[in-house]
């Protein structure tokens, strides 16, 4: 009898045991971390998220969002973008321990990882079972922007690619299509190369201007340093010899780029020298121009999609929705250009509660809401969030537009991510805005060359060339 | 000792009561004034960067660098240029001012309160304020100009290397010349007046009177401005930021530019503080010059 009952307890222990298992097992990564993080109500979790429109998702959405679930506040500290490696880098020089969650630019992670500034989040991933999860980012995201010589720094958080946005309805116009194909013997479509771009965008500028431009871009330097990036690796341009680490920019193939950049503003509206993300955006917009380049939010926006919201009310009203097609832009590997990841500071009082802020921002189920939030800026990087019935619902074209997502992240290309990359990036903007001031394309990239390899001599050419080697070896160093 | 006598200590006092009075205030001052200069000085010999660990001592190297830092003297030279053009026009043109508003005259004081707007403006909002005025697409610069031209330009102020220096000048002008015009007004307000009516009597002119009479009586005042202005000119940061970042290229980066971007963008720490300590070496020789120069430590 007495073994009966002893059974009959173990097997009602088991039950349960198996029953726990399976509620843990069907708990998402969000519940966890909401239930992880209740043990740390009361706490503030600071964070560091880029200034303006970005960081509306931590104010007004996933912040006060957190502390309801949690009971644990959310402080964000608003950093410019230039400010914001300075200040992660001043914070942790000084030990200070001012922030506990960080937004960083894949590109940075290199240095803040070898600095000592990012906590290694592998321990955490494992504790708060978020493995699985992470698995589930886009792969372009996941296996090139998340890792540091193996190690876990931060999670993708952000699907930032550049698109190629095109007027639906000045491509389709049969009169315009055939007077495209009488003139240039192909037909008018989304240019597949550089030298269709320049092809179509001055026969559209011939044929609309000053109504409306064939193309542009924005062109100042901090922006158009990824349209270089982008152009000179689809072009076949390699940035150094990975024999000897010396640059190789002022390659042909860099000297035809600039020149091709130089070349394209003619047919682009007066003044395009010193558009902005804002300037470009208006004028695309407002119809002034028939095709651009740019990162995701220009897709949302011109469809209308949440600019009645008064955050967005400096957003031009778009005048195009409806007729916006979405490409590729040439070349087929767009740039990754900046995005952000998230990561803990490895100065942090409060490591646990921060990490666990983040996995819970950038689990399946919360980031699919804040990448749908019109005005936050964060873009889709999980596979569900391109495939989601709600997104490719907002809007007539949405579903398209989240195909041409997808396909630049499988496609994208990374920036590059160097040892003390802004060095190399400011050498770039310094020959971006030469070039916009009349100097000859070759000159210029031979002193920029000149400079890059200063800056890797002073750095140490092995030490460098390693981390180098490392970059190249990512599938989104240069098209394959 | 006598009943009723003076104590020693209060017949013959501390000599050193008073300094040990004032020791904590001097030990606060140095401590805040002097303890970050001599870190400096010591970090100008280290191999500090903020993206390293390491700092073992340079020796003279961060110095020796500077002399091989092209770049470096080129934004000393910009610096130079930006000072010596817009210096003596904010002079001219606020003596000017001052003379003009010396009379009294209807709304006098309004209008003097509205000239020196300008000046209470942070540099940096005044600096974004003419980057928006100078831009081709939203300025209303180059449309005003297009009205006088009878066509629509497209002068782009901050990208042509022919335009940045008109504009950032232009707009450096329009900010600190009331200043100038403030000072001088208030020294010429000063000016002895029978000095000038007798000058007139005895049949001098306007300039005459003008270089003879006011300005040597202004002349202190008018130094203190010219040096006050020429040391901000020297360290002009914001308004060219704004406006041009220092570019296109480095063409417009001043050695305020040059030491900002190599302290926290390029994290070249030690260098930096040597480059602070060639600034403060080259202002220091023009100072005491100047200060000389001008009589100012009569």
């Amino acid at each position: 009898m007495s073994s009966i009952r002893k059974l009959s307890w173990v097997g009602a222990l088991a039950a349960l045991a198996m029953t726990w298992a399976a509620t843990a097992m069907a708990e998402t990564a969000a519940e966890i971390a909401v239930r992880e993080a209740q043990k740390y109500k009361g706490s503030t979790v600071t964070i560091v998220w880029e200034a303006g429109l970005q960081a509306l998702d931590p104010l007004n959405f996933s912040g006060p969002k957190w502390e309801e679930l949690t009971g644990i506040k959310v402080k964000v500290v608003e950093v410019q973008t230039a400010e914001m490696f300075t200040k992660i880098m001043q914070e942790y020089r000084a030990g200070t321990g001012a922030y506990d969650a960080l937004n960083v630019i894949p590109a940075w992670m290199p240095d803040l990882a070898q600095a000592g500034a990012l906590e290694v989040l592998d321990p955490f991933v494992d504790k708060y079972k978020f493995r699985d999860e992470l698995q589930k980012i886009a792969p372009t995201y996941r296996d090139n922007q998340m890792m540091v010589d193996g190690k876990i720094y931060a999670f993708p958080d952000d699907g930032d690619v550049f698109v190629l946005y095109y007027r639906k309805d000045i491509f389709g116009d049969p009169k315009m299509k055939e007077e495209f194909k009488a003139k240039l013997g192909y037909d008018l479509a989304p240019p597949k190369t550089w030298k269709e771009f320049a092809e179509i965008g001055q026969f559209l500028t011939d044929k609309l201007a000053p109504n409306t431009y064939g193309a542009a871009f924005f062109r100042q330097p901090p922006y158009a340093i990824y349209m270089f990036q982008e152009r000179f690796r689809n072009e076949g341009g390699k940035f150094f010899d990975p024999a000897t680490m010396k640059a190789t920019i002022n390659s042909d193939v860099g000297v035809k780029v600039l020149t091709g950049m130089r070349d394209d503003n003619k047919f682009m509206p007066p003044g395009v020298e010193q558009f902005g993300f804002v300037e470009n955006l208006a004028a695309f917009l407002s119809g002034q121009t028939a095709m651009t380049i740019s990162w995701p939010p220009y897709g949302r926006w011109a469809a209308g999609y949440g600019t009645e919201q008064e955050v967005l009310s400096w957003v031009p009203k778009s005048t195009i929705a409806g007729k916006v097609g979405y490409a590729l832009p040439p070349g087929g590997h767009p740039e990754l250009a900046a995005g952000f990841a998230l990561a803990v500071a490895s100065t942090s009082k409060n490591k646990d509660a921060a990490y666990l802020f983040i996995q819970w921002l950038n689990s399946e189920d919360v980031s699919l809401q804040r990448v749908q939030l019109p005005y936050a800026l964060r873009d889709p990087f999980r596979d569900s969030h391109f495939a989601s019935a709600e997104y490719q619902n907002k809007w007539p074209d949405a579903k398209e537009y989240l195909a041409a997502l997808k396909q630049g992240a499988e496609t994208g290309l990374l920036d590059l991510s160097l040892l003390q990359t802004d060095k190399y990036e400011e050498v770039l903007r310094q020959s971006i805005s030469k070039l916009w001031a009349g100097e000859d394309p070759k000159a210029i990239l031979d002193q920029a060359a000149a400079d890059w390899d200063a800056i890797t001599e002073k750095i140490g050419v092995d030490k460098q060339k390693a981390v180098y080697e490392g970059w190249a070896s990512k599938s989104g160093a240069y098209p394959k | 000792m006598e009943p009723g006598a003076p104590s020693g200590a209060l017949a013959a006092p501390d000599r050193f009561f008073k300094y040990w009075l004032i020791a904590p205030a001097i030990f606060l001052l140095l401590l805040i004034g002097l303890f970050p200069l001599v870190y400096s000085l010591i970090v100008s010999f280290q191999r500090l960067t903020m993206l390293e660990a390491d700092t073992s001592f340079a020796g003279l190297a961060n110095y020796a660098q500077l002399f091989r830092d092209h770049r470096l003297w080129e934004s000393l030279l910009h610096t130079a240029v930006i000072t010596v053009i817009a210096l003596p026009l904010e002079l001219i043109l606020g003596l000017a001012m001052a003379q003009l508003f010396l009379e009294r005259m209807p709304g006098r004081q309004f209008f003097v309160s509205l000239l020196v707007l300008p000046t209470i403006i942070s540099p940096i909002v005044a600096g974004a304020m003419w980057r928006l005025m100078l831009d081709n697409r939203y300025g209303p610069i180059n449309q005003i100009i297009g009205w006088f031209a009878g066509k629509p330009v497209t002068l782009l102020w901050t990208v042509n290397p022919d335009l940045v220096y008109p504009a950032i000048i232009f707009c450096e002008i329009w900010q600190w010349t009331p200043f100038m015009f403030l000072i001088l007004l208030a020294a010429l307000s000063n000016v002895d007046r029978s000095l000038t009516e007798a000058a007139e009597i005895d049949g001098a002119g306007y300039w005459r009177t003008l270089v003879r009479i006011v300005l040597p009586q202004i002349w202190p005042v008018m130094a203190v401005a010219i040096l006050i202005r020429g040391l901000d000119l020297v360290r002009i940061f914001d308004i060219i930021w704004a406006l041009t970042g220092g570019g296109p290229g480095t063409i417009t980066e001043t050695i305020s530019i040059y030491t900002y971007i190599q302290g926290f963008q390029q994290f070249e720490t030690s260098y930096t503080a040597a480059i602070a300590f060639l600034v403060i070496a080259i202002l220091t020789i023009i100072v005491v010059w100047a200060i000389r120069r001008m009589g100012l430590a009569k």
